[in-house]
């Protein structure tokens, strides 16, 4: 009797423990997924804010940076130095230092964030070491112009150094009690 | 000639296809995998903006501002309210009966609760890591106006909690 040749059978792959596994592994996945990613911005109290100690040259006088917010725009205090280099005090209907577009500004994107940190960045050439910034919003804005004026102030995304770093302006937020 | 013998045919499922999609499903899904120490529950009374902070958040006393309420560490503590001004538009704003001032009287109870609750871990535990900084979370609607911010902070401040983090989406990965 002649031998039968045992041939060598192919068996199809049985992919079914796998997909047992993988559609364990899928739901609880889905559960852990993050699809947004959390950040926080920190701030403190005026009164209870930690004192900033800054070496300043004797003949500069200390910057006290603050940025108004009302429903026409940013309002900027206390850099004469760079805001008023001939020493002329601003008239009281001046009106907002960084106005926006079209006043009252409508939505929080109406303000014209670019051009405060464009200012703010000359401010910061004149001060490097002052990190501190106090905002005075107004009773009426939304805070999400807050968070938007907070990012303005805290670094200039469009400067970078070498390493890829934004420019850090005045990181130091502290929120003062509001313009009314 | 021989005829091919009649008979049910079973094909097996091809299931690779299936496989192909899950695995990339898999992938994908291990990537946005995380465990953060804070969540957010998003709703149309509580979204909160964008901005380009990267800095992660870290545990503390959470509280969450919505358009509708006051919820303090997963606890819903009071509901805001509706406000005209001069010119009919309404605006949110926390009731006059839970104010004293600019103090919101019950936050105010609940905060100081958490304050020597903290406090009291702290000197059970004597680290510095669990010690008492003050910080807190705030989670709030983007449409809030400043007036209802400074009315909480003030209160978490009269607290003893003096650090604020504010909770935002960040559009930078």
């Amino acid at each position: 009797m002649a031998g039968k040749r045992a041939e060598a059978k192919e068996e199809p792959l049985n992919l079914l423990p796998v997909m047992n596994l993988v559609s364990i592994l899928i739901p609880f996945l889905l559960m852990a997924a993050q699809f947004v990613t959390l950040a926080v911005i920190d701030s403190t109290l005026p009164a209870i804010g930690p004192p900033q100690e800054v070496e300043t040259p004797p003949d500069k006088p200390p910057l006290m940076l603050s940025v108004a917010v009302t429903n026409e725009g940013f309002t900027v205090m206390g850099a004469d130095a760079v805001l008023n280099p001939q020493g002329a005090p601003p008239s009281a209907d001046a009106g907002p230092t960084v106005p926006c577009a079209e006043r009252p500004c409508a939505t929080p994107q109406s303000y014209d964030y670019k051009a405060l940190t464009d200012l703010l960045n000359q401010i910061k050439d004149q001060y490097p070491d002052d990190e501190t910034v106090i905002l005075v919003p107004e009773s009426r804005i939304p805070y999400e112009v807050l968070i938007l004026l907070m990012d303005a102030t805290r670094e200039d995304v469009n400067k970078k150094d070498d390493k890829g770093k934004s420019r850090l302006l005045f990181p130091n937020v502290v929120i003062a009690g509001g313009a009314g | 000639m021989k005829k091919p013998r009649r008979g049910t045919v079973s094909e097996e499922l091809n299931i690779t296809s299936m496989m192909d999609m899950f695995t990339i499903i898999l992938v994908f899904l291990l990537k946005s995998y995380s465990t953060e120490d804070i969540s957010v529950a998003a709703s149309a009374e509580m979204q909160l903006p964008l901005s380009t902070s990267a800095v992660k958040p870290k545990l503390a006393v959470n509280v969450v501002v919505s358009k509708v309420g006051v919820i303090v560490d997963g606890v819903p503590l009071m509901a805001l309210t509706k406000k005209a001004d001069e010119s009919g538009r309404e605006w949110i704003a926390v009731p006059d009966e839970e104010k004293k001032g600019q103090m919101i009287t019950r936050l105010y109870d609940r905060l100081l609760e958490k304050a020597e609750q903290a406090k009291r871990i702290a000197e059970a535990t004597a680290s510095e890591e669990h010690a008492f900084k003050g910080e807190i979370l705030m989670q709030c609607d983007k449409e809030l106006p400043f007036s209802v911010i400074r009315e909480v902070m003030y209160t978490a401040g009269q607290a003893q909690f003096s650090n604020f983090r504010f909770v935002v989406y960040s559009t930078t990965s």
